[in-house]
């Protein structure tokens, strides 16, 4: 054992596991079975948020027309959707999607999960508050919940809330309120997790960790800490505000006939919201980033291509995210110069973003693919991510944005990013790392199966919203064909919607698979590094790991992806080297090549 | 049955071509233009769909390579970048940001400060129409100066959903919301602007073509907004002046000194 491990085993001693049921399963402090828990909330909510996704697009189909099976159900009456619930419908699909499914099944799973795993550390920095972050999430998910059960029902302002129209001006009623607190609620949690996770990178990386040998995929989760704990308090203070002018007779955000003596300005919370929310489609895209980073890598079995230009691009990104929020307001009448500095910096951010996707394509290039599904849907997610990128052009114009803004071509881009991009980019996760949480590997068959549902399901549905909202089609309508000038896209809309059901349809093979491999006992054990790749949670401990993940802390001696290198090869025989592997002959061959 | 079918179709028809309304379109692209400077917004759309295809093409391409030939056969390549590999990557992206954003970036600035947010210069010429816009849950109310000039007078005309323009004159249209935010979206002349409580914004825009067109509320709104709906029509410059006249003698008749309500009207805000 080296000094610098003696250290950090001194810093970490290895604690009994708990033996009690609560401690060990319910209100555990272990952050691998965090990481299994909010999995569990997520993918929960995902399938809420999908089956309001299916109702928005029966409305878009088949507006006026009962909802078959769950209409009556839901609704009552003749099971036909109203105005009324239709705005609570994509309201709450928006909020749910993004803040209690996609953001804990990336950043709460993956960050607890492979934090620790993969910088060679015992557990977070802050366990209890890893307990606490989780606890804090389901109270949210639970206010989620009860709006839902009030009188006129659950938040209708749009997922950006946008005032005075979620103010008790448009929308009156115990629903909004609980919304906007459970929004308050899940940034307490997020700002606590990314606090967390800050702190357990910067302090607990093992012995010879250097930032520039950390895992892609922990430099995503930690740069989405960073915009978390600098941007989430943002929301929180925004929403509180807005708790205020709903309940206390406040008017920070009511202005017009309603305001009393003047009010105040709705546009501060636009300025509030969106310095926050474009940030947030940063938050929600780079850990998928990161993860992409490393599994193209590991199913390329190369090197990931300028280890150190992806680096820096993401950082970079992370950097001007706060400083593009603008576009989405180029219709408030803002200062022309103000539009103009926020087009500039929406036109650069494209430029580290290209490198990123640059590198991603060759670091495919020359390798020797394995088409395993963690990598089809890490291929897939590339893709998706593309055009989400590509149509970002158009809107980060003024120009087009005149025509372009609030019309399903918004919808449609966003969707590609922070829809497609980022679940997809989860679903590689889930496939890569079900070994290591659960010890056994998912049915491949099943697998691909399910890729090539959501990977086709996600890109037909959403080219047909970019198709429509090209021909003018506007979002949030409850029937689009008010509109004389886009009655020719009915048939558009259908055939996006069959789509959309068939991508819905096509989860069912990842819930079979899911279940059959979490509970069913005929499930392969998967072995510590079934993947065979380098990084440390699959070459320093087994699948699951035990409860200290370490039996000795590692010491780092390469980069993460040391592939196909030749000495390695001569030496051992095999095509990659762990991170903290030790090569006989203890001559580092690989430590040139892996400065990377 | 049918035969009275065939002729209804045929009265629509007729009834349609006779007040110049255009038939409905298609649907699929870029709806009818019908502004002047409209075309500015379609060619920059034109332009990007064209080199984010084509930047879609060239990156796929190299990637489907990759995906087909360099399969589990292939030996993978040890390497971590080279100097010539990182120059490609950085050249690409420098290539594209200097042609794709470059372009885009001074033909907005030019178009935004000429053309769609110029307001001083349909300001200053003589034959511009002003309208004030109120928006509310969920109408567009418009109101014309009439015959003196000013805003807020017994002589303004006021329509309901009803905005009317001539032909080739610059419209300049200022908004104002009483409840929440509106947005007064005009997606056959390419310009929309948010209409915010407590604010009053600007939008201007000039019609080419004669004809109705529709008013749609970009912002969601409320319940009803998918029925927040106007209609724009465009007249010939002498169809419009008797259209109001016609409203602002009604107007006259119907004005009632009491009702403060109805002066919703503002002074006129120049820049």
């Amino acid at each position: 054992m080296t000094p610098a491990q003696a250290l950090m085993e001194e810093a970490q001693p290895i604690h009994p596991p708990p033996t009690s049921f609560w401690r060990k399963y319910v209100f555990s402090i272990d952050h691998k079975m965090i990481a299994k828990q909010f999995l569990w909330a997520g993918l929960l909510f995902l399938l809420v948020g999908g089956l309001l996704a299916m109702l928005i697009r029966w409305q878009w189909a088949f507006p006026y027309r009962p909802v078959p099976v769950l209409g009556k159900l839901l609704f009552g009456g003749t099971g036909a959707i109203g105005p009324a619930t239709y705005q609570q419908i994509f309201t709450t699909h928006g909020l749910v999607m993004i803040f209690f499914a996609v953001t804990p099944v990336l950043i709460g799973t993956f960050g607890n999960l492979l934090i620790p795993l993969m910088i060679g550390a015992r557990d977070m920095a802050f366990p209890r508050l890893n307990m606490y972050s989780f606890w804090t999430f389901v109270l949210s998910q639970l206010l989620v919940l009860a709006s839902f059960f009030t009188d006129l029902g659950s938040a209708g302002a749009g997922w950006t809330t946008y005032a005075p129209l979620s103010t008790n001006v448009g929308t009156p009623g115990m629903g909004q309120t609980l919304i906007v607190a459970a929004v308050f609620v899940t940034g307490a949690s997020s700002t606590m997790g990314a606090v967390n996770y800050i702190t357990t990178v910067i302090r607990l990386r093992a012995p010879g960790m250097t930032y520039m040998r950390l895992p892609l995929t922990i430099w995503g989760i930690w740069l989405t800490a960073i915009l978390n704990a600098l941007f989430i308090p943002v929301l929180g203070s925004a929403a509180l505000l807005l708790l205020l002018d709903r309940n206390f007779g406040t008017q920070f955000f009511v202005a017009g006939a309603s305001a009393v003596n003047g009010g105040g300005d709705p546009i501060l919370w636009q300025h509030l919201f969106w310095i926050f929310g474009h940030p947030e489609v940063y938050i929600m895209i780079l850990p998928a980033w990161g993860i992409l980073g490393d599994v193209l890598s590991f199913f390329a079995r190369k090197p990931h291509h300028w280890y150190r230009g992806t680096v820096w691009a993401m950082v970079l990104v992370t950097v001007l995210s706060a400083m593009v929020y603008g576009h989405h307001m180029f219709m408030t009448g803002m200062s022309p110069l103000l539009g103009e500095g926020f087009m500039l910096f929406t036109l650069l951010i494209s430029i580290p973003s290209m490198v990123v996707v640059v590198n991603w394509v060759l670091t495919v290039w020359q390798g020797s693919l394995r088409y395993d599904t963690p990598m089809l849907f890490a291929l897939g997610t590339v893709f998706v991510f593309g055009v989400g990128g590509l149509t970002g052009l158009f809107l980060g114009d003024i120009s087009m944005d005149l025509y372009l803004h609030d019309t399903m071509f918004v919808v449609g881009h966003f969707h590609f990013t922070m829809a497609a991009a980022s679940v997809m980019g989860a679903f590689t996760g889930i496939y890569f790392w079900f070994p290591k949480m659960f010890g056994r590997r998912l049915d491949e068959r099943l697998g691909k199966a399910h890729f090539w549902f959501t990977f086709l399901g996600l890109t037909l549905v959403f080219g047909g919203q970019l198709l429509a909202g090209y021909a003018g089609q506007q979002r949030r309508l409850f029937d689009p064909f008010q509109y004389t000038f886009i009655q020719g896209l009915r048939g558009l809309n259908q055939w996006t919607s069959y789509f959309a059901f068939a991508l819905f349809a096509g989860q069912f093979f990842f819930v079979v698979n899911f279940f059959k491999s979490v509970f069913g006992r005929r499930a392969a054990p998967a072995g510590a590094n079934p993947w065979q790749v380098t990084t440390l949670e699959w070459t320093a401990t087994s699948s699951p790991p035990p409860f200290h993940n370490f039996d000795r802390i590692p010491e780092v001696v390469r980069g993460p992806h040391e592939f196909s290198n030749p000495e390695v090869r001569r030496l051992t025989g095999r095509d990659f080297a762990g991170q903290a592997e030790l090569l006989p002959g203890g001559g580092e061959p690989a430590m040139a090549a892996g400065k990377s | 049955m049918r035969r009275r079918r065939i002729f209804a179709a045929a009265t629509v028809a007729l009834a349609r071509a006779a007040s110049g309304a255009p038939a409905p379109e298609s649907g699929f692209g870029l709806p009818r233009d019908a502004s002047v400077d409209g075309a500015r917004v379609d060619s920059l759309i034109h332009f990007t769909i064209a080199a984010t295809t084509l930047m879609f093409v060239v990156v796929g391409a190299v990637l489907l390579v990759a995906l087909v030939r360099h399969r589990r056969g292939h030996p993978a390549v040890h390497s971590h970048g080279s100097k010539a590999s990182i120059g490609v990557a950085l050249g690409f992206v420098g290539l594209v940001a200097l042609a794709v954003d470059g372009y885009l970036f001074t033909h907005t600035i030019i178009d935004m400060r000429r053309f769609f947010w110029n307001f001083a210069s349909a300001e200053e010429r003589a034959d511009t129409v002003r309208i004030e816009v109120q928006a509310h849950q969920w109408a567009w109310q418009a109101r014309y100066p009439g015959p003196d000039g000013k805003f807020n007078t017994p002589d303004d005309a006021v329509t309901l959903n009803d905005v009317r323009v001539p032909v080739g004159a610059p419209v300049l249209i200022q908004l104002a919301s009483v409840d929440v935010i509106h947005s007064f979206n005009l997606p056959h002349f390419r310009v929309k602007r948010d209409a915010v409580p407590g604010e009053i914004t600007k939008l201007t825009f000039q019609a080419r073509e004669v004809g109705e067109y529709e008013i749609a509320c970009a912002q969601h709104c409320g319940p009803n907004h998918y029925k927040m709906r106007g209609v724009l029509t465009v007249l010939p410059p002498e169809r419009y002046r008797d259209w109001l006249s016609t409203v602002v003698a009604d107007a006259r008749r119907a004005y009632d000194p009491e009702d403060a309500e109805a002066r919703w009207g503002w002074e006129w805000r120049r820049e």
